[in-house]
């Protein structure tokens, strides 16, 4: 697969909730590599589309490819597409009932991507990427939320997937926490992973993102490099938006 | 495995486990056995002696004129209106249970001629100063349902001006009568002498009104069975036996003659440890049956329950819909209405009998296995819907993110509802003794209606249950902690 591949290809896409429209035409490509960052205020529509690409939310219109297959086709097998992206949640939703370890191989286990002995192998080198080694016994409840959340890439990442999304990660977190977990996620970026992440840190998404996607009111506004959407806006939205938050 | 697939296979199962329990047929033996229904509560005539064995004029005749006729009886005491109504349904194949002759059940049954003569008389509370039906008037006076001595205070209700309120069996009759609450009671003759002779502390103030006889009723159809009877009762009479019977239980008419016949079939020591001590077997096989009843239904329940339960949290319309339908109805019916339904309703529907205990579970299945689908269901939805989110987003199906993932965090949540549920179960048995299941509540119910000792006895069976209840609680909190560490 060459770097033009477009992982993700998102064509005129329409989600209604009632009559509600949540999201109006977006059309979103993400190529193989490409770390692409979704900004803009709340209810702007960032989240659903990103659970729109791994099927989490169903589209209204239009057609949502992820490697060229159109996820809302039925002989689609959603779940074999959902073991190529990797999703990290806010609230990291960790398995309560379950080890760190458990945690981790539940889904290379349990889809027999490995046997038991190879899985927890590789959780362990996982676990240890995102500097938790010496957690892997213990229950999630024992954890902070920056280390709950490692977890939780951890975890994504034991299924090998091609895609990375990241739901406002660090929202949840205790200000000191956030760091650890943008550290890891930078990681990820050098290694040449593909990741569409919404966050609300600027600063972090100016350093990693190739390309910067502004929503506003459920459309993409305005997108670009970071260079060009941080420095040089060209819609009004946008300059306010930042304003906004770059001030704060 | 898929989810229709599961449906099929729980079917299946279920069916199959129905009829295992359901009683193979019998193989046709050369001496036809009928299957005759009889009152758990009307001594003289029918009552388990000490050793609950079914005794009384009714038993010993039937049997009796079985034997000169040439055929055999399985003698059921399900209670007087459920054998009534059991031979509507074709349940059974006749009822004998001091059932006097009236033209109202003569055109619905065949009525044999009579086999004890009987009036109505009205009976009060030793002491009390009513002694006549005139002085009934603006009194509440306590009746036994479907009687003829009942539809007989009915009948002068309007005339003498007193209210009536309606007893399942005569001991609660009688009872009603000594604590005060009516005035008076109506019974036929020899059944009310027999209570009295045998310590309930009521006086018979009237001469016997309406006089009838007592007959064997059948189904219309069933020309052979009811010639046997007539022509037995005719040998019998010939012969002496019907007198020798009739004396057996009622002496000749005294007190005395009537506590010496008692001795052959009640308690002699009438302290509470004498009474324990006499029916402690009898109570013992109750709770056993209880226990059995509790436990079949109980698995069945939890099965069914979790099932439907699971149906309701699928991703499918359809699926969903059956869930909620099936706790709608289920939990919505009383459970002495839906076990009256399936024992008496469903057979005159479908044609075949169905067994009491087969009834029994049933009912219990259908009742509990909604409540605990309701609560499946809800410990299901009270899981974060951000696990399974989670759960799916790495690709887990369906089925396997609810096994792994919600499930168990989900049981942690259901636990205390089944423990709830479970002893609710092990209660609600009790309301089975209507469709005449032989458990605990049912056994005391029989040991009163032969000693009349309804406080005793009644204490004992409470006593029992508060046991058995909080045994089970405590295995339960026991369960609940494993599974809470876990």
């Amino acid at each position: 697969m060459t770097d033009t591949t477009y992982r993700v290809q998102m064509q005129d896409v329409y989600k209604d909730y009632g009559t509600n429209h949540v999201i109006k035409d977006v059309n979103l490509n993400v190529k193989n590599n490409e770390v692409v960052v979704l900004i803009g205020p709340s209810g702007a529509g960032k989240s659903t589309v990103l659970r729109m690409i791994n099927g989490l939310e169903t589209t209204t219109k239009g057609h949502i490819l992820i490697d060229g297959a159109d996820i809302s086709q039925a002989h689609v097998d959603i779940n074999h597409i959902r073991e190529k992206i990797g999703m990290v949640f806010q609230h990291f939703n960790l398995f309560p009932h379950m080890t760190v370890l458990e945690n981790v191989i539940l889904a290379p286990v349990e889809l027999k991507k490995a046997d038991k002995a190879a899985a927890t192998a590789e959780a362990r080198q996982f676990l240890e990427t995102v500097g938790l080694t010496e957690k892997a016994d213990a229950m999630p409840a024992s954890l902070s939320g920056g280390q709950q959340q490692r977890v939780a890439i951890a975890r994504a990442l034991a299924m090998h997937p091609d895609i990375m999304l990241f739901d406002e990660p660090t929202s949840a977190l205790d200000p000191e926490m956030v760091g650890d977990v943008l550290q890891v996620m930078r990681k990820l970026a050098q290694q040449g992973m593909t990741m569409v992440i919404v966050t609300h840190e600027m600063g972090f998404a100016k350093e990693v993102a190739d390309r910067v996607v502004f929503f506003d009111g459920g459309k993409i506004l305005e997108q670009g490099t970071p260079t060009e959407i941080f420095d040089h806006p060209q819609e009004e939205r946008t300059q306010a938006f930042l304003n906004k938050v770059l001030q704060a | 495995m898929h989810r229709k697939s599961y449906l099929t296979a729980f079917t299946t199962l279920f069916v199959a486990l129905l009829f295992t329990l359901w009683p193979a047929p019998t193989a046709q033996a050369a001496e036809k056995t009928y299957t005759i229904g009889t009152d758990v509560t009307y001594a003289p005539f029918e009552f388990a002696n000490e050793k609950n064995q079914y005794v009384g004029i009714d038993i010993d005749l039937m049997n009796a004129i079985a034997k000169v006729e040439g055929f055999k009886v399985n003698i059921k005491p399900v209670g007087f209106n459920a054998a009534v109504q059991a031979l509507e349904a074709g349940q059974i194949d006749g009822v004998i249970a001091g059932m006097s002759i009236t033209p109202e059940r003569q055109q619905k049954f065949l009525m044999s001629d009579p086999y004890y003569k009987v009036g109505v008389v009205m009976a009060v509370k030793q002491g009390s100063k009513i002694k006549s039906l005139k002085q009934l008037k603006g009194q509440r006076v306590a009746v036994k349902t479907g009687t003829a001595a009942g539809a007989y205070a009915l009948s002068v209700k309007d005339k003498y001006g007193f209210s009536t309120v309606t007893f399942d069996d005569s001991n609660n009759m009688y009872q009603d009568v000594t604590t005060g609450n009516s005035v008076a009671c109506f019974e036929d003759s020899p059944v009310m002498q027999y209570a009295i002779n045998t310590g309930m502390k009521l006086s018979i103030v009237t001469k016997p009104a309406n006089p009838t006889g007592y007959g064997f009723a059948t189904n219309k159809k069933n020309t052979a069975l009811m010639a046997k009877f007539n022509a037995g009762l005719k040998k019998l009479k010939a012969n002496g036996q019907y007198t020798k019977i009739v004396q057996k239980y009622l002496g000749t008419g005294s007190k005395k003659s009537q506590a010496a016949a008692n001795k052959k079939n009640q308690e002699t020591d009438r302290s509470f440890w004498g009474l324990l001590k006499a029916n402690w077997g009898t109570l013992m096989g109750g709770l056993q049956e209880t226990l059995l009843v509790t436990i079949v239904a109980i698995i069945f329940a939890t099965i069914v329950g979790i099932l439907i339960g699971l149906l309701g949290v699928l991703p499918n319309v359809f699926a969903r819909g059956i869930s909620t339908t099936f706790i709608y109805i289920f939990r919505g019916l009383p459970l002495l209405v839906l076990a009256l339904f399936i024992y008496t309703g469903v057979p005159s529907l479908i044609g075949t009998k169905v067994p009491a205990f087969v009834a029994g579970i049933i009912t219990l299945t259908l009742n509990e296995g909604a409540y605990t689908a309701a609560f499946v269901k809800g410990g299901i939805e009270a899981v974060d819907v951000g696990q399974m989110e989670a759960a799916r987003s790495l690709g887990l199906p369906f089925g396997k993110a609810l096994r792994k993932v919600i499930l168990p965090q989900g049981i942690r949540i259901m636990v205390p509802s089944f423990v709830n549920q479970f002893i609710i179960t092990l209660k609600d048995t009790s309301i089975l003794s209507i469709i005449g299941i032989l458990e605990l509540t049912q056994t005391g119910k029989i040991i009163i209606a032969r000693n009349m000792e309804g406080f005793k006895i009644w204490t004992m069976v409470a006593i029992i249950y508060v046991v058995i209840i909080t045994l089970l609680t405590w295995f339960s909190k026991w369960v609940q902690k494993k599974v809470q560490a876990s």
